[in-house]
């Protein structure tokens, strides 16, 4: 956390909501006519910005005026969790073929001969 | 020499060219889609439009139409412009719009010439013409939608390829290219046609949706499924060969190549050997380079030379060939021998080789084929032959198989005593051959692997001696080989030294336990089972007879995995360069003979491909001289004696499988099956 956010939120922040990573949302508390609110994330634990989900990415950006329900926006049976960025981590993809990746490694371009 | 005014600028140009040519001449590119430098001209693509003066005022099709003396030619004027835009646009009309599905995206000539002279948006709301797909065979696939009726293919299946089959049906709108009967194309040069459509009506089938133009590297080599020695370009993605394009060389293949060359290649993925073997009990066992070696260090070591024999392969290059003989001159072998089949070959150069080169067909003027059929044989040189028949004034005769060649050919008999005719003067064709002023003999391998194959071939050296056909300014001794390593291992000298052996005597050797190890150099097409007790040392790059008899296997490379210098049957010394790498722990041929010479302590002298190709030179001059060909030394060869009445049999009796690559190759086996089925329909 850096500490010019924590004072800035301290003093200007006004809590909007908290998402299911517990990152907690906030915006601006003044209101000055004519320019929109400010808003940002004090993530919980790394800041990361994949770890934002998607309704609160649109809420972040400014594209969805109302911050999502209380409880997750609602969700249809065939959305899957969001899911962070891997990329640098254990649990990064790694194509087959890749020294460290597990599974069944790629056949040679060639069908050797067995003797029968 | 007619002069002409090109865009301005006066140049003098052949008489009797196009407008189009002489603006090639002039280095200027006109766009085109129906012209070939080599099918006759058909005019109907409209897509060369040129303005010329004097002429009528309205733009002519250059390619059609002859140069004349002091002719104005305009080729960027707007007038050209406009027209060939508005000939670009009725092209497309009917032309889907489907180039991010069409394999001949990338390399369309629709598709380049669309980017100079296309329109940015159709002003055609109709819907487009659909065009039922045709069945042409295992090799080339249809999509007819995409046809923009240039004729190219209808011209290259008559013209060139000699098969009357394909045609067009219907008029404007309507027309259709079609083969009339549904039935797969009886030639074995269909592959070129998906070269020549200019669009993506025609395309490759085994290739279809595999790779696109750009992703490929491609590489300039020599082929070797046959004798000619075709020039070819090896496209590859990683370590796959995805495909091979001919290469342009009017000297050899023009610009064709066989089905057979361009479709092998999948062989080159199955059946390959990637590691040593070496046989313990009775079954052969994986072993590493160290434990080969030491296998057959510690059966040759103190083993007597003459006990050993070996046996170069219908597809070696050079460079591995003079390896094998070195090391088995340092062994005191003389048992060597690069003729498989057997082949009464080992005299003088010009005794081996198409003395007059594939250039000298188009000069001959009364051919005689002797115990050869040159379509299964080498089907791109069977294509040259007619394209001299094309050119009218020729007479062909042939003493063998009766086969259909293509073109009209006088079958004179069937066996040596016809060609003894023949040479007494006894027949009508006798008189033609004299009255030629250069007259060509092609004798085959069906003529000369035989029992009596060395008084064939004194028969045939005294025919062309009493036609005069070897003299100064023509030699019309001919000899069509079928293998492509066969001429590089004669000049090398591949044939048994004193007191040696030739391939029959090893075999005998074997089965008397006179020969007791054979090393066998990618040699697959010998009777193994004749191979008797002998310790055999396989060293090749598919696992084919040799390597099911062999009790030491050392895998080495194809002829697309290692640099090689091939002799083709001309004569003609070309450079083949490495595509890709060998399989496995395979390696270069060369290099694996230096590490055995070293194992037995008769190290070879040298280390490096240079120092190989210095030793080739070293041991003939004709390695120096590269894509280089004339007629060579003449001299007695051949042993005059008694034939007997056998007939002559061409030496393959089937095109499509002739080596360890196409005999593993599933689309060569898919092309048998289709040409066995035409057969039995007819």
């Amino acid at each position: 956390m850096i500490i010019g956010t924590w004072l800035f939120t301290k003093m200007r922040g006004e809590l909007v909501g908290t998402d299911a990573e517990g990152n907690r949302y906030f915006q601006d508390k003044r209101v000055v006519a004519g320019t929109r609110r400010k808003r940002w994330v004090m993530y919980n634990g790394v800041a990361e910005a994949s770890r934002v989900p998607p309704e609160w990415h649109g809420w972040l950006h400014h594209m969805l005026a109302d911050p999502p329900p209380a409880g997750g926006a609602p969700r249809k049976p065939w959305q899957k969790d969001h899911q962070p960025n891997l990329t640098g981590t254990d649990l990064a993809y790694r194509p087959p073929g890749h020294t460290l990746s597990t599974g069944e490694k790629p056949k040679p371009p060639y069908e050797a001969w067995r003797p029968g | 020499m007619p002069k002409v005014k090109i865009d301005g600028v006066e140049l003098e140009v052949p008489a009797g060219i196009t407008v189009l040519q002489a603006c090639e001449l002039a280095g200027l590119e006109i766009p085109r889609f129906c012209y070939h430098d080599r099918l006759s001209i058909a005019g109907n693509c409209r897509m060369c439009l040129v303005e010329v003066k004097p002429g009528p005022p309205k733009p002519q099709a250059s390619c059609a139409l002859p140069v004349a003396d002091k002719q104005e030619i305009f080729t960027q004027t707007p007038t050209v412009q406009k027209a060939r835009k508005g000939v670009m646009e009725f092209l497309l009309i009917n032309h889907p719009l489907d180039c991010p599905i069409c394999d001949q995206g990338g390399e369309c000539d629709l598709q380049d010439q669309a980017m100079a002279y296309g329109f940015d948006r159709s002003r055609y709301h109709e819907n487009k013409r659909a065009v039922p797909d045709k069945e042409l065979g295992p090799l080339v696939k249809t999509s007819m939608n995409r046809c923009i009726h240039c004729t190219r293919c209808i011209r290259f299946a008559t013209e060139v390829a000699g098969v009357e089959q394909l045609g067009a049906t219907g008029r404007g709108e309507s027309m259709e290219v079609t083969t009339y009967v549904e039935q797969a194309l009886a030639t074995e040069l269909s592959g070129n046609l998906v070269d020549l459509c200019p669009v993506g009506a025609l395309t490759s089938k085994p290739y279809a949706f595999e790779a696109r133009s750009w992703e490929l590297t491609k590489t300039e080599s020599v082929d070797v499924l046959d004798a000619l020695g075709s020039n070819i370009r090896i496209d590859t993605r990683g370590a796959q060969v995805m495909r091979v394009l001919p290469r342009l060389n009017d000297d050899v293949n023009e610009e064709w190549i066989s089905d057979k060359t361009r479709h092998a290649i999948d062989g080159l993925r199955h059946q390959r050997l990637d590691r040593p073997y070496v046989r313990k009990g009775n079954k052969l066992v994986e072993a590493t380079w160290d434990e080969a070696f030491g296998a057959i260090a510690a059966k040759l070591n103190g083993m007597e030379g003459s006990k050993i024999a070996a046996i170069a392969g219908d597809q070696c290059d050079a460079e591995s060939m003079i390896a094998l003989k070195d090391l088995l001159t340092a062994l005191g072998s003389p048992n060597i021998d690069c003729r498989q089949d057997g082949a009464k070959l080992d005299g003088p150069r010009g005794s081996y080789i198409f003395n007059p080169g594939v250039r000298g067909i188009d000069q001959a003027d009364a051919i005689l084929l002797v115990g050869t059929n040159p379509r299964a044989e080498s089907p791109v040189l069977n294509a040259r032959i007619r394209k001299r028949y094309v050119h009218g004034n020729v007479a062909i005769a042939s003493i063998g198989p009766a086969e259909d060649l293509t073109y009209p050919v006088v079958r004179l008999g069937a066996g040596p005593a016809t060609l003894r005719d023949l040479v007494d003067g006894k027949l009508d064709f006798a008189q033609k051959l004299q009255g030629a002023k250069h007259p060509l003999i092609i004798v085959g391998m069906g003529a000369l692997s035989r029992e009596d194959g060395a008084a064939v071939l004194a028969m045939a050296r005294e025919l062309a001696e009493k036609l005069n056909a070897v003299r100064e300014d023509w030699n019309g001794f001919a000899v069509l080989h079928t293998a492509a390593a066969r001429v590089g291992g004669l000049d090398l000298g591949l044939v048994p030294g004193e007191g040696g052996r030739d391939v029959a005597g090893i075999l005998e050797g074997c089965q008397k336990k006179e020969i007791e190890a054979v090393f066998l150099l990618a040699a697959d097409e010998i009777d193994t089972t004749k191979l008797g007790k002998a310790f055999v040392i396989y060293q090749g790059h598919h696992g084919d007879a040799g390597a099911h008899r062999a009790d030491v296997i050392l895998p080495g490379a194809a002829y697309t995995e290692k640099p090689g210098i091939y002799v083709n049957t001309e004569g003609r010394v070309q450079v083949g360069r490495r595509a890709g790498y060998p399989p496995g722990d395979a390696r270069e041929d060369w290099a694996i003979l230096r590490a055995l010479s070293e194992r037995l302590g008769k190290t070879l002298p040298y280390d490096t491909l240079h120092q190989v190709r210095s030793r080739l030179v070293a041991v003939n001059k004709v390695f120096a001289a590269i894509d280089q060909q004339a007629p060579a030394a003449w001299g007695p060869f051949g042993k005059a004696g008694a034939t007997t009445d056998v007939p002559f049999k061409s030496a393959v009796a089937n095109f499509y499988m002739t080596c360890p690559i196409s005999r593993a190759s599933k689309i060569m086996a898919d092309c048998m099956a289709s040409r066995s089925h035409l057969m039995a329909a007819e």
